[in-house]
């Protein structure tokens, strides 16, 4: 109960302290300019979908963008600033733990951090249903929120490691490079993979949708082709949707689309729901998709079975992808207010911001970055050091933006709850834990008075 | 007074460094020093001489270089110590969007008290220390002396056993020195320890009742302040009511039995009881009145 008074006070003292510096006022003002102005501003391609995209890609984006950087350069300077200006001399002396006074400053970030977002969702939200009712947008153009199924597929890990069992016994392994090297590479590929589908062939691929399709559903199949120097080239084939264990029950589509087109094409559930047979979970399904080529000259098409492809039934409505969006936009917030909080307890202000805004650069930047550095450059010892900072960087921050929530509601594809608990597990328990230490041992280890 | 120890230092030594870990200044030098229970005992010293660093040792806002530090027989990073001491520091460094009462607030927060208490525990300190007017008005726009009262304020919310002032008067007026001396010892008579600092050596002497004089980090000297300020050499007598003539013939009459000459002077009262006085005189008089939960 005392923690909780402490920790308490020192939220209260953080959120007046935000208040009354009018830091509050003038974020929400920008927000707001992002939130009604900067749709309004830029132009889109004049149909509902691309003013859909740049009220919630733009507005939402931008605007957590700046969201974000408040959190990050304020929290900078909460203990930065009162260690300077003597402050925290007066309470430090009380009997206060330093994790009370990191976890309440947090708090209040946290807070004035969820009611930011809420507002600039509630903007945001009811402008789209303003401008769908004034622009008389059809039925469908706001998307709700489909349960996404990948097909079933080995993991990465397993599949590199299968390659490189194959690879060793036909003696093709790589020279000069150590088994974890060859393994971290072919898995990096699996996800990259593009498996090829010659004119002719097949591709058999399994699904496991969310839960068991219903009556008066449709299924979504969605998928893309590319070719093999990302030309535009003519499809044609046939997909096949079957129900698992019942062959003869199925749904055909004709295909008849180019490659790079996203591909999406509907099957009722009626049939499959009227023809299962008892016991059958209506859960897994079949897809078969034939490459039956437009011509003689027809060229292979290629597909990465672990990106380009999902089928979808119905999940949520807009409203709650919607909400779901902004818990893991408000767990990147929450990382983001403990990763400067920390800073501002080792160093000043000025040095935790700029260490800050680099670090946020590097991992913004290292996901692009190092896809394009060789095996060769990696090796060579200028290099050793930039690129083992970048990969650990990535490495820790790569649950971040696991969820892609805001690309994932434009889409219409139910963010999943397992992403959600992905995202605030690590980005408001994990690595704020791991931050919270490390700021209390350097708070523990300063001397926080002048002389 | 009792004999318990509340602060004791052994061979204390702070070296301030650079940035490349040189020594710059050795700021105390071996510091032995033993505070009692309801003792008020004051660190004297120059500018520099370590008075300040050897409090801030003594709160744990710095890290002794060597040397021991027992606060209530806890090492000064114990939190739980903490909850005993009171402190104003030499500057008081407050939240300038905050009003006095949030202030109190703040800091009775975290000492975990209820809200109930620390607001009637607000409340009675604001009253004390004079600041009933402006308790809703930002400290930001305080004169020194009002942010002065705050900070004491805030020092006193947990009704501290040991009270860590450093330069407790600077910035207040006459009136307001009188009325912390005053607090200074109704608290020591009420068993609480006081550890100060002061420039101003009138205020050490009127209430302290040890003291130590710090220069260059070095003790030179401690003890009870009527044991170190007695010249044994000469006597002094005070006698009330004596005409010229009285007063002519007892000196005659003590020159000729001691054979030497004998100074004759006229007791005078200090200027700050002179300034009580008139003060008083035009009504203006505030009667000082230590806060209910701290008597």
């Amino acid at each position: 109960m005392s923690y909780l008074r402490q920790i308490w006070g020192v939220m209260l003292l953080s959120l007046r302290a935000a208040i009354r510096a009018k830091m509050v006022i003038f974020l929400i003002l920008a927000q707001v300019l992002c939130a009604l102005v900067l749709p309004r501003v830029i132009k889109g391609d004049g149909t509902a979908a691309g003013e859909l995209e740049i009220l919630l890609t733009y507005a939402l984006g931008l605007s957590f963008g700046i969201q974000a950087l408040a959190t990050l350069w304020s929290s900078c300077s909460l203990f930065a600033s009162e260690i300077s200006s003597f402050r925290i001399q007066l309470a430090v002396v009380k009997p206060v733990h330093f994790p009370i006074f990191w976890l309440g400053r947090w708090l209040a970030l946290l807070l004035l951090n969820g009611v930011l977002l809420l507002f600039v969702y509630t903007i945001v939200y009811f402008q789209l249903r303003w401008v769908e009712q004034n622009q008389g947008w059809e039925p469908g153009i706001v998307p709700s929120a489909l349960h996404v199924s990948p097909p079933i597929l080995p993991t990465a890990k397993a599949e590199a490691r299968q390659i490189y069992s194959m690879m060793q016994s036909k003696g093709e392994l790589p020279e000069g490079l150590s088994e974890a090297e060859v393994l971290a590479t072919l898995e990096e590929q699996a996800a990259e993979r593009y498996d090829i589908i010659n004119p002719g062939n097949e591709v058999v691929l399994n699904f496991q949708l969310a839960r068991a399709v219903r009556k008066g559903e449709n299924i979504t199949l969605r998928f893309r082709f590319d070719t093999e120097y990302s030309t535009r080239a003519h499809v044609k084939g046939l997909c096949r949707l079957e129900l698992q264990g019942q062959p003869t029950l199925f749904a055909e589509h004709q295909l008849e689309s180019v490659t790079q087109n996203e591909i999406r094409l509907e099957f009722a559930a009626d049939p499959f729901v009227a023809g299962a047979t008892a016991g059958n979970s209506l859960r897994d399904f079949v897809v078969i998709l034939k490459h039956t080529g437009a011509d003689d000259k027809a060229s292979a098409l290629l597909l990465r079975f672990r990106q380009d492809v999902v089928l979808m039934i119905p999940g949520k409505t807009f409203e709650s992808n919607l909400l779901r969006c902004a818990l893991v936009q408000g767990s990147v917030l929450a990382l983001l207010a403990a990763f400067g909080l920390t800073l501002s307890a080792v160093f000043s202000f000025p040095v935790a911001a700029f260490a800050a805004t680099v670090v946020l650069a590097l991992i913004m930047i290292g996901g692009g970055v190092l896809p394009l550095v060789s095996k060769e450059d990696e090796k060579k010892w200028e290099n050793r050091m930039g690129v083992a900072v970048l990969r650990a960087m990535q490495s820790t921050t790569r649950h971040i933006s696991e969820a892609k929530p805001l690309r994932s509601v434009v889409r219409g594809e139910l963010i999943a709850q397992r992403n959600i608990l992905i995202s605030v597990f690590w980005n408001m328990g994990v690595l704020p834990l791991a931050l919270a230490i490390l700021a209390c041992a350097a708070l523990r280890r300063r001397e926080l008075a002048n002389v | 007074m009792d004999t318990e120890v509340i602060i004791e230092t052994k061979a204390l030594r702070k070296t301030f460094r650079d940035f490349w870990h040189r020594p710059t200044v050795e700021a105390v030098k071996g510091l032995n020093l033993t505070v009692k229970r309801g003792e008020v005992f004051g660190l004297l010293g120059p500018n520099g001489s370590g008075k300040s660093t050897t409090i801030k040792m003594l709160l744990g806002l710095l890290h002794p270089t060597s040397g021991e530090i027992r606060m209530f027989g806890s090492a000064p990073s114990a939190t739980a110590m903490k909850e005993r001491i009171g402190y104003l520091p030499e500057v008081s460094y407050l939240h300038r969007f905050l009003t006095p009462r949030e202030t109190l607030m703040y800091y009775a927060s975290l000492f975990g008290m209820p809200k109930s208490e620390a607001a009637q525990r607000s409340r009675e300190l604001i009253t004390m220390v004079g600041l009933t007017q402006a308790a809703n008005r930002p400290v930001g726009g305080f004169s020194k002396g009002m942010a002065r009262r705050v900070g004491l304020a805030q020092a006193l919310i947990n009704a501290p056993e040991l009270l860590i002032l450093d330069e407790p008067t600077s910035g207040l007026d006459p009136i307001g020195c009188r009325e912390v001396k005053d607090m200074v010892r109704m608290l020591a008579a009420n068993g609480v320890s006081v550890l100060m600092t002061s420039h101003l050596l009138a205020d050490v002497e009127d209430i302290c009742d040890r003291v130590a004089v710090l220069a260059q980090g070095e003790l030179r000297a401690e003890g009870r302040i009527a044991e170190l300020l007695r010249q044994p050499e000469a006597v002094r007598y005070l006698v009330a009511g004596l005409s010229e003539e009285q007063s002519a013939a007892l000196r005659r009459s003590i020159e000729s039995q001691v054979g030497r000459p004998v100074q004759q002077d006229y007791p005078a009262m200090s200027l700050e009881a002179f300034f009580l006085q008139v003060i008083a005189r035009d009504g203006e008089e505030q009667k000082f009145e230590m806060a209910p939960f701290l008597r």
